[in-house]
């Protein structure tokens, strides 16, 4: 059995608005965090996320569960234990850098080590390996004010790694910079983490940095952890459209399960006929569901091709993206279908053309009656 | 959060994790913020609390009668009807003036740059008793320099007057000094509130199609209510506690307002008065009381737009040819309020006479000396005051720190509680306070009377507000996440205060420490009650030396004052000032 580096379980936490009514930040969160392992904790503002970051370093109380970092509990709540966060052995990456403006970075640093009461050699030492290996050593003597965004948090990254933490917390520390530099930290923080195996919870509402950075991703709605897999099985598997939705594009037609064979296949009645799909969840017969399939799954054809689910449509709008062109194809009214073609040819408007996906790539995501077709909640 | 039981901590971990129960946060460091703040909170509230038992308690039954004999004090119509025109009157004029000043330099061109920040804070440099004496010095009908100038001017373009044209000791005298030295107070307010409002409200108006105006009624005043309103709560406190300004010119104009009458009736009468002096003064509260609820739901009732995003600085509205005049009136204000008076004292000091015509060949420095140093009763008075400011600023500053600083880090109804108490003394007069003092100390058992410490104690009382202002100010330019970032890289609460708090704060708190400083060596309201012979102090003096009439003596002590109060800044400012300048972030 691998190290467990954090494990939280059933970890509530509620705030109270300024008109008094209660807000679930948390709410029942269980999760375990494997040695080397980085986890993203995804989501869009106010679900969670954060307030789940920082109580796993001590910024926040809780108000029931508990936290248990290298085996060792931090919070309980049944024992009435809290350890400050002061003495928790992690470090973190905050989203507005928070480096002190006063000091040096190297004396940034250096604070950790000096707070451990740390031999001056030993300080000087590691401070320099530090900043060398995020590449800012000639910064050394330079304050925050006088350096850019991206030097900033690398002097951020190298006072989390220099007192040799094997927890490394991130507050979404990309989303102050620009594009291009983003990009090439995120790569960086990847082989970094990978070099120096260090267990990282990295909080993002971008589904681009959590595909990169992620050993597994968890998807967070309104305090709970609505799925936790690998970036695959969140992308190919979600286990419901808010999850579907908010990792990538998908297309989503809705139809009703008329009935469930015992080979496990399902039939969807849709508007547009009765559809078979092997890939469920959750599904009855009767229950209202949404047949999901991403755009990249979907061809443009001037047939229907056998044995795959086709829709006869017109081209509505077709876009050069560069690396890959968007046709939205009208199927009818209410149904728009986006399709992703690597090729660069943009169709004619008004076209008549099929669309055309394999069975394997739909999957069927229940649908509440109070849901909204174009709304994802 | 605290709890009143203090539950020992389960060591059920090594040392170094230092595992608590929770609820107990009882570091050294923590218990050191809650002595200083609940020893404040007792200095502040245990005076207060007296003042008001002995209104109605007298010899140990509940009693009416001194309340009832405040209602029947002679000319009480008249007094209440003086004071509030003066404070209504000036404070209106003083929030005007503040709002266009605020304006002026926050929003459009008429930016002198760095010196638009610190010319409306110039006049703080000056004590107001020393700026009011030097305003008797300029303003009088007759020896006034400000009209003997005026009429020498009048008299080349053929227009003789035997006095005037101004005369200070009139009502509209009295409302323009009051003004004048409100002002300060609705500008600083105004501008902060200025510089948060959303300038992209106002680039909006002027998108559509609003002209200058427009713009400024319908965007710019209904979203600064906030800072207006709490401006005139500031400035009817402050108006209100005022003495010096009536005790030098009121009397002269035979205007009499509810802070000298509690004056008069305390240092005049034996304590049997003193019940009313504290009626009067529940007047003052009672009105200012009402004032804060109203200014509270003038908030509620509206919505107001802050700062959307990022701060950015909004274009400023250009004036054109109009920026020369806007800019004459800011430096008007700094004229009437800081270079008259202080031409006045020094003319005079130099000239060893109050009089108009300056001997310009016979100035000299001796009168100074005199006053200053061979008159050992003023020299006393004038040292007492810097001792008292020099330390008690420190102290103050001291405690104001630690209070904003655990007030930031805890949140909770003790934090609210130290929070409140400690600019609890804004709303009170200052007379009530110094009451409090005298009743509280001045006797047994603490028997405090005619000490230092019963004013030091006294001065930190009162002016706790200022420091803890200021305090709050330079707390919160230490973010959460800073001092969030240094727990998380293993350091305690007190290493976090000294290495990260405390340096970012000290250019803030060494301002406030300034301006505290004026305050503690020019104090007159604490000083008019609790200063006697055995512990002078320099603004007791002043007033002393104005009932004697000897105007020398006292325009070289309020300039001897002044200058101490100007030299002590202008050091303390250049020394903050080549520090390596933290640049805001």
């Amino acid at each position: 059995m691998e190290d467990i580096v954090v494990e939280v379980r059933n970890l509530q936490k509620a705030f109270k608005r300024a008109d008094g009514t209660p807000v679930k930040a948390i709410d029942d969160v269980s999760l375990s965090v494997r040695s080397g392992e980085c986890i993203v904790l995804l989501g869009p503002s106010g679900c969670g996320k954060t307030t789940l970051l920082r109580s796993i370093a001590g910024l926040e109380k809780p108000d029931a569960g508990e936290i248990l970092i290298g085996g060792e509990t931090m919070f309980s709540g049944a024992q009435r234990l809290e350890v400050p966060a002061q003495n928790r052995d992690l470090s973190m990456i905050f989203q507005s850098y928070a480096l002190w403006p006063h000091m040096t970075a190297f004396d940034n640093v250096a604070f950790p080590l000096r707070s451990r009461k740390t031999p001056k050699e030993e300080v000087v030492e590691r401070v320099n390996q530090t900043l060398a290996l995020v590449g800012v050593t000639e910064l050394a003597g330079q304050h925050p004010s006088d350096m850019s965004g991206g030097q900033q948090q690398r002097v951020a990254l190298a006072r989390a790694l220099v007192a040799g933490d094997n927890l490394i917390l991130l507050d979404e520390p990309l989303s102050n910079v620009d594009a291009k530099v983003r990009d090439q930290l995120r790569r960086e923080l990847v082989e970094m983490q990978q070099e120096l195996n260090f267990s990282a919870i990295y909080v993002t509402h971008d589904q681009i940095e959590a595909m990169e950075l992620a050993d597994r991703i968890a998807v967070m709605d309104l305090g709970k952890i609505v799925q936790l897999g690998s970036p695959r099985e969140i992308y190919e598997k979600p286990s419901s459209r808010y999850v579907a939705n908010f990792v990538g594009t998908v297309n989503e037609l809705p139809g009703t399960v008329a009935s469930i064979s015992l080979d496990g296949s399902v039939a969807v009645t849709t508007q547009l006929g009765t559809v078979y799909v092997t890939n469920e969840e959750y599904l009855t017969k009767g229950s209202n569901t949404v047949l999901s399939f991403r755009p990249e799954r979907c061809s443009i054809s001037s047939q229907p091709v056998d044995g795959n689910l086709n829709f006869p449509g017109t081209v509505k709008r077709s876009t050069f993206f560069g690396s890959n062109t968007e046709h939205h194809i009208e199927i009818s009214e209410q149904l728009d279908i986006v399709v992703w073609q690597v090729d660069s040819k943009q169709l004619d408007h008004q076209r008549d053309v099929w669309v055309t996906v394999e069975h394997g790539d739909i999957r069927a995501l229940p649908f509440g009656e109070d849901e909204n077709l174009n709304e994802c909640n | 959060m605290i709890e009143a039981n203090a539950v020992v901590a389960q060591e059920v971990h090594s040392d170094r994790h230092g595992v608590r129960a929770l609820g107990a946060r009882f570091t050294p460091f923590q218990i050191f913020s809650l002595l200083v703040g609940f020893g404040t909170a007792s200095l502040i509230l245990y005076p207060f609390f007296l003042v008001l038992v002995r209104l109605f308690w007298v010899d140990g039954s509940f009693n009416i009668e001194p309340f009832r004999n405040v209602l029947q004090l002679p000319n009480l119509g008249q007094l209440i009807f003086n004071t509030f025109t003066l404070v209504i009157a000036g404070g209106g004029i003083a929030l005007l003036v503040g709002f266009v000043l605020a304006w002026l330099n926050e929003r459009t061109d008429a930016r002198i740059g760095a010196l638009s920040d610190i010319l409306p804070l110039l006049p703080f440099v000056m004590p107001v008793i020393a700026a009011t004496a030097g305003w008797v010095i300029i303003g009088a009908p007759r020896a006034g320099y400000l009209n003997y100038y005026i009429r020498a001017v009048l008299d080349l373009v053929g227009i003789h007057l035997k006095q005037g044209p101004f005369d200070i000791f009139t009502w509209y005298g009295l409302i323009f000094v009051y003004a004048l030295y409100l002002i300060p107070y609705p500008y600083l307010l105004i501008s902060a509130g200025l510089r948060n409002l959303d300038p992209s409200l106002e680039e909006q108006a002027r998108v559509c199609g609003a002209g200058l105006w427009k713009t400024l009624r319908k965007v710019t005043l209904p979203n600064v209510w906030p800072s207006i309103a709490g401006s005139a709560l500031i400035v009817a406190t402050i108006g209100f506690a005022m003495i010096s300004v009536p005790i030098l010119i009121g009397t002269g104009a035979g205007i009499q307002v509810i802070s000298t009458r509690i004056v008069r009736l305390l240092n005049f009468t034996y304590p049997a008065k003193m019940a009313e002096a504290i009626g009067l003064s529940l007047i003052v509260l009672i009105v200012l009381i009402g004032i804060w609820r109203l200014q509270a739901r003038l908030i509620k009732g509206g919505r107001f737009a802050t700062i959307g995003g990022r701060a950015a600085r909004g274009r400023r509205i250009e004036l054109g040819r109009w920026r020369w005049v806007a800019r004459s009136v800011t430096f008007g204000y700094v004229f009437f309020a800081l270079i008259a008076p202080l031409y006045g004292l020094l003319i005079t000091s130099l000239n060893g006479f109050w009089t108009p015509k300056t001997r310009w060949g016979e100035l000299t420095l001796e009168h100074f000396r005199t006053v200053l140093w061979l008159d050992h009763k003023t020299r006393e008075s004038l040292f007492n005051s810097v001792y008292l400011g020099l330390i008690g600023a420190t102290i103050g500053m001291i405690i104001a720190a630690t209070i904003s600083s655990y007030v930031q880090r805890s949140t909770g109804k003790v934090s609210v509680f130290i929070d409140g108490v400690a600019k609890l003394p804004a709303a009170v007069s200052g007379l009530i306070l110094a009451i409090g003092f005298i009743l509280a100390f001045a006797g047994p058992p603490f028997r405090l009377h005619g000490t230092m410490l019963i004013l030091l104690l006294a001065f930190l009382a009162t002016h706790m507000p200022s420091g803890s202002i200021a305090a709050d100010g330079a707390a919160s330019q230490v973010g959460h996440s800073l001092m969030e970032a240094s727990y998380v890289s293993g350091a305690s609460e007190s290493r976090t205060f000294w290495k990260i708090n405390m340096p970012l704060m000290l250019p803030g708190l060494v301002a406030g420490w300034s301006l505290l400083f004026v305050r503690y060596a020019g104090d007159f309201q604490a000083s008019a009650l609790l200063s006697g012979t055995t512990n002078q102090t320099a603004g007791k003096k002043i007033i002393e030396i104005y009932e004697m009439g000897s105007f020398a003596y006292l325009a070289a002590l309020a300039m001897g004052l002044t200058a101490i109060t100007g030299t002590v800044i202008a050091v303390v400012f250049a020394l903050t000032r080549k520090r390596s300048s933290i640049s805001a972030l």
